[in-house]
């Protein structure tokens, strides 16, 4: 174990890659103001198109959070926004109280704290189901770590207890690729729990599911409420109906009303985009 | 999957079978060359061990190649210029070697510059009559030009077809720029009329033997260490990032760094592959940087299987034994054979031959 | 301009009948009268150049021009080409003409027929270079007079190389009696130019404001000389100025010029990418043998030329129809058979359209040969438009701009008024909508990529009247036009365009200070960083489906 080990120190003294991290360090998260995320004033416009529009929304730390709205939205607009796929024409983002999202890329937002889940499961199909909680546990992900990188007793026997969380101890060392899509939704979520982050933003994730599978699904994210803050985007009211407690109606780019889901079903201004005119 | 290297390699059967037949090969060529008498019928001639030994080059290259692209779904058209920069590394040594047995005699100046007029040799030829140095270019100059291009090329991002383009115009300009006399590395003409490596003739057998026993050991090498990344955490990462890029990177995975540390390994290895080349066909000119070469180095690893290393290796022999022969037989027919390999293997070969071997069976 | 000294002899002796006829007018029958004698004169002296050496040669020149017969000139032009002979029987001088039977010979004094000969039996009566250069002053000085404008102006010229007292006095005179401004100018300009070597600084200095304005040669060389001699000082100052002046009116005319190679080559490289840019910008599918398109066009205006060989301008016009159904057709099988299994593959897409590239090259090298073959160039294409004295454009060069601009507004048209390019456009933004539309997708695919291979084609037709036709012609080009279109902006002609021809500027602006092949290479490093720093090109496609990338 010694060379492996030596190594590692040489690695870390070269830091080869180091510079290639842009700006300073990410700071801490900071969450003491009780939100822990705050998205203001921001517009996203592709040729003209305003998938956001002066879009405000805050969400509290230990929240669960549903979004709700009509196709085109802007639900996933906002999501690309918040994990640095898509940088917005105006506004700001804070992650706490220190982190300024629109300076970072995907991999220090997810490093600071945000896991995001795809609407369509995005799972690494060539390498099994194992292999895929492996790659998304939380820690050092540089190159020099990760190419000597041994997994420890404790980070494997993480792994076996999230695959047990979702359901998959039996297809363990499946291909990804060959599992059905409701198991490829679970095991995208434990994918998010292995990453550990601070605040989950889960696309859809039961769209295709069935009920059985739906209400398991629902289980493991109010699991995950209270430890994390969760914002789900989902269109199936009954299912918004089991985890929510707050909810949010986007339309046309921004909110257009918040609160409880008895709260926002009442509101006139809703029952008028989702009943037409 | 989580296990040793070693025992990977032990379990692996094509992992098996390459290195088992590379460690005959390494053993019996030698001894059939020097201990069999040339009459004898199992005697191996200086030609073919040489032969061999610009195989196993190709097949170093074809590693490379395929690490990226087989293992990391980045297609370089442009691998000639690493395998070419490393060789002209390697030239530079020998033509300082060859001190006053020039044509001009000149201990300094290699002849092109005497020619040339030059009264001083270019800055950038200094040290190149140390041969410490020079194999420290062999690693230096390919990996310090894959290294810039990669922190250009991915951190903006750029993917698929328009890497492999721009790989290969950046191999274009340096074909280009190398075929400049006023480059300093021989113009059209290239580096040649080498005479000794480390005081060994390079005409002699046991100097033959000595770099195809180098080149065995470097490709034999290159291939362990290739394998060893492969199955390394970082190998997977590596294999997440080629399946959904976007994925890796919302895990948190700088997939940059990752592509940038296996885009330089990968071209140190081309230029390892190039280095031992030269000494054994005993030239390096520009043409070495042709695209067309850096696109034949693809076909080979798609003939053998990409993303098996073996299968790469599998595949640069056989395309380039394929190629000695119909040059030989058929000079005209062997494009034909070449464009049509491209199609077939595409088009209904996907994995090659090494997949074929598998689905053959597994039908079994 | 040796084009016009080197005159068919029929146009030489039509023009000298009309001298004739001037000349009789205006004196009337006191030449007639002097004719006998002059003929008798005229005659001995040419008697005399059979066997003369140079040096008598130059004397009996002289007195030939001195006695200024109305046969003269044809007798100086007929020398200076070589078809002066004495019959070896006789020793008779005699003009030549190459006749079906041997040579015609034609009497030099009265210009009549006078039979024909073997060549064997003349003896050509020689010229050196001194001489050469005495006949075209000679022949100049005839010139002066002729009433073709064009030919004065030639005839100045030629005389502004040497002048001496005779040539300034013939000169003025005929400046006295010039009535084109054209020639008048030219007249002054020599006239000033001897004026120069004056004793008097006056007429001198007024000479060099005569020259102001002028570009040529002769006038700098000749400023220059008077810059560095000059005792005057305000003689040298007004020849600095001038010289300054004509050195800005070279800069400007060589930036102009600069920038007219820059576009020229520019528009080789749209006409060569954009046809890539259809099969790549509009259906992303990466076409490596679309050099080879572009190649089985040139072959195609080469074909043309070997069954049309006596009709050089209809072959190549024949050849852009034809070019573009054999590549157009040769794209559509590649599409059918190849491409249409790889949609969605890209880099497999790239490896096998590379290897087609492979087979196409060496069918070409067994069809027709591995060497290169040139097709010849119509002659409104060949020759150069002399715009002035420093500057000029040849025709073959202009033609392709305006060539490449046609072609690209043709496509335009092509993809934004017809059907096919509705539906082009609509498989390119949404397949599957399209296909529900009712679009045969599979169809439109086919006619895109023969539309992109089409273009290819006529693309190779251009190529082929600037270089020399050759199975590698396309691979030279592949590299190049896909930098033009990514630099462009894939999907948009536009991009292609304006990416094309700043390219080709670019490269040209480089060269003079890098050299042809290092301004290669910087333009292939910018573009490298430039992809770099904007990988969706000059101008992009925004929106949501961009990002889907």
């Amino acid at each position: 174990m010694k060379l492996p080990a030596a190594l590692e120190t040489f690695a870390d003294r070269e830091h080869v890659f180091e510079f290639m991290a842009r700006g300073s360090r990410v700071p801490r998260l900071d969450v003491s103001h009780n939100v822990i995320l705050y998205l203001e004033d921001i517009t996203v416009a592709f040729d003209g198109f305003r998938a956001l529009n002066d879009l405000t929304l805050y969400v509290d730390a230990g929240e669960l959070r549903c979004i709700i709205g009509p196709n085109g939205a802007g639900k996933t607009t906002m999501m690309d926004v918040i994990t640095g796929k898509t940088r917005p024409d105006s506004g700001s983002a804070w992650f706490g109280q220190t982190i300024d999202l629109l300076q970072l890329d995907e991999p220090e937002i997810a490093a600071a704290g945000i896991g995001r889940k795809f609407q369509k499961p995005t799972v690494f199909t060539e390498h099994s189901v194992f292999e895929n909680l492996e790659l998304a546990m939380a820690g050092d992900k540089r190159v020099w770590r990760i190419l000597f990188a041994k997994l420890t007793p404790a980070q494997i026997e993480r792994i076996e207890s999230v695959l047990e969380t979702i359901g998959l101890k039996d297809q363990r060392d499946a291909r990804a690729g060959s599992l059905s899509h409701g198991q490829k939704q679970w095991l995208e979520i434990g994918m998010l729990l292995m990453q550990d982050p601070q605040l989950l933003l889960v696309d859809e994730p039961v769209a295709g599911m069935t009920p059985q599978e739906t209400e398991r699904t629902a289980e493991l994210l109010l699991g995950l409420a209270g430890k994390h803050s969760v914002v789900v985007v989902e269109h199936d009211m009954a299912f918004v109906r089991s985890i929510a407690r707050k909810v949010t109606v986007l339309h046309e780019g921004s909110v257009l009303a918040e609160g409880s889901l008895d709260e926002v079903q009442n509101n006139a201004k809703v029952v008028e985009v989702y009943l037409g005119e | 999957m989580h296990t040793p290297l070693l025992k990977t390699l032990l379990t692996e059967r094509g992992s098996q079978v390459f290195l088992g037949v590379l460690i005959v090969t390494a053993i019996l060529v030698p001894l059939l060359n020097l201990a069999v008498p040339a009459d004898s019928a199992l005697h191996v001639s200086t030609y073919t061990v040489t032969l061999l030994g610009k195989y196993l080059c190709y097949a170093l290259l074809a590693i490379a190649v395929d690490l990226v692209w087989g293992y990391c779904g980045i297609l370089s058209l442009g691998h000639t210029a690493f395998f070419a920069l490393g060789g002209y590394a390697m030239g530079m040594y020998l033509m300082r070697q060859i001190g006053t047995r020039g044509v001009y005699g000149d201990p300094v100046l290699p002849d092109f510059m005497v020619f040339l007029n030059w009264s001083e040799l270019p800055w950038y030829w200094h040290g190149f009559d140390m041969f410490w140095f020079a194999m420290l270019m062999v690693v230096l100059a390919p990996g310090a030009l894959a290294y810039v291009f990669g922190w250009f090329a991915f951190r903006s991002r750029v993917t698929g077809v328009y890497l492999s383009i721009i790989t290969q115009a950046l191999t274009f300009a340096l074909l280009l720029a190398f075929f400049r006399n006023e480059m300093g590395f021989g113009g059209n003409n290239g580096l040649t009329d080498f005479k000794d490596l480390l005081g060994f003739d390079l005409q002699a057998d046991a100097t033959r033997i000595g770099l195809f026993l180098a080149t065995a050991f470097a490709l034999g090498g290159g291939y362990v260490a290739c394998r060893a990344i492969a199955a390394s955490r970082a190998g997977r990462v590596i294999r997440a990032i080629r399946d959904a890029e976007g994925r890796a990177r919302f895990i948190g995975y700088r997939v940059e760094s990752y592509k940038l540390w296996l885009w330089t390994f990968s071209a140190v290895l081309a230029g390892i592959a190039g280095a031992l080349y030269v000494p054994q066909v005993g030239i390096i000119n520009p043409g070495e940087f042709a695209p067309i070469n850096a696109i034949e180095i693809v076909i080979w690893v798609a003939v053998g299987g990409r993303g098996t290393l073996y299968g790469a290796v599998l595949g640069a022999l056989v395309v380039n034994y394929a190629k000695t022969w119909f040059t030989g037989a058929f000079p005209e027919v062997w494009l034909y054979a070449l464009g049509a390999l491209f199609v077939l293997v595409t088009l209904f070969l996907p994995q090659g031959i090494v997949g074929l071997l598998a689905r053959a069976r597994k039908t079994a | 301009m040796t084009a016009r000294l080197h005159r068919p002899p029929g146009r030489t002796v039509a023009h000298l009948m009309l001298w004739c006829w001037a000349l009789l007018l205006a004196s009337g029958l006191q030449v007639a009268a002097a004719q006998a004698p002059g003929d008798t004169h005229h005659a001995e002296q040419v008697a005399q150049l059979a066997t003369a050496g140079f040096g008598e040669k130059e004397r009996i020149v002289d007195a030939l021009l001195e006695a200024r017969h109305p046969q003269t000139r044809m007798l100086l032009a007929a020398f200076l080409d070589g078809r002066l002979a004495s019959r070896k029987s006789d020793g008779k001088v005699f003009i030549t003409e190459d006749a079906d039977d041997g040579v015609a010979l034609v009497d030099p004094v009265d210009a009549s027929a006078a039979g024909t000969a073997k060549s064997s039996a003349l003896r050509k009566i020689g010229t050196n270079n001194r001489l050469r250069k005495k006949l075209k002053g000679a022949i100049a000085l005839f010139d002066l007079d002729d009433a073709d404008a064009g030919v004065r102006l030639a005839a100045v010229d030629e005389m502004l190389r040497e002048l001496d007292a005779t040539t300034v006095s013939a000169l003025r005179t005929r400046l006295g009696v010039e009535d084109s401004a054209r020639v008048r100018r030219a007249l002054e300009v020599g006239l000033a130019l001897a004026d120069l070597s004056s004793p008097d600084a006056e007429v001198r200095l007024a000479a060099v404001g005569t020259l102001e304005g002028e570009l040529g040669t002769a006038v700098y060389n000749r400023l220059k000389t008077l810059e560095r001699d000059e005792p005057d000082a305000r003689v040298r100052d007004a020849a600095l100025s001038g010289l300054r002046h004509i050195d800005q009116w070279r800069r400007f005319y060589g930036g102009v010029e600069t920038l007219f190679f820059g576009l020229s080559l520019g528009s080789v490289l749209v006409l060569a990418a954009i046809g890539l840019a259809i099969t790549f910008g509009v259906m992303g599918v990466i076409n490596m043998a679309h050099g080879e398109l572009m190649m089985i066009g040139a072959y195609t205006a080469y074909v043309m030329q070997l069954l049309l060989p006596q009709h050089t301008t209809l072959a190549v016009l024949l050849a852009v129809p034809a070019a573009f159904l054999v590549s157009g057709l040769v794209g559509v099988g590649i599409e059918r058979g190849i491409v249409r299994f790889l949609y969605g593959r890209p880099l497999e897409t790239l490896l096998a359209t590379f290897g087609l590239s492979l087979i196409l090259q060496q069918a070409v090298r067994s069809i027709f040969s591995p060497l290169n073959r040139s097709v010849a160039t119509p002659e409104f294409m060949s020759g150069s438009w002399q715009i002035n004295e420093v500057f000029s454009l040849t025709w073959n060069r202009l033609y392709i701009v305006i060539f490449a601009l046609l072609v690209f507004a043709l496509l335009q048209l092509v993809l934004n008024k017809t059907s096919l390019g509705l539906k082009v456009r609509a498989v390119s933004q949404n397949r599957e909508m399209a296909r529900a539309l009712g679009v045969r997708s599979a169809r439109v695919d086919a006619m895109t990529f023969g539309l992109g291979a089409g273009v290819a084609g006529v693309a190779g037709v251009a190529l082929s009247q600037l270089t020399n036709v050759g199975p590698n012609l396309g691979q030279s080009y592949i590299v190049d036009s896909f930098m033009v279109v990514v630099f462009g902006g894939v999907g948009n002609l536009w991009g292609t365009l304006i990416g094309g021809m700043s390219l080709g500027v670019v490269n040209k602006l480089l060269e003079p200070w890098s050299g042809a092949v290092m301004a290669k290479i910087l333009v292939l490093v910018f573009l490298i960083l430039f992809i770099q720093r904007r990988p969706r090109g000059l101008f992009p496609h925004k929106g949501r489906a961009a990002e889907g990338h």
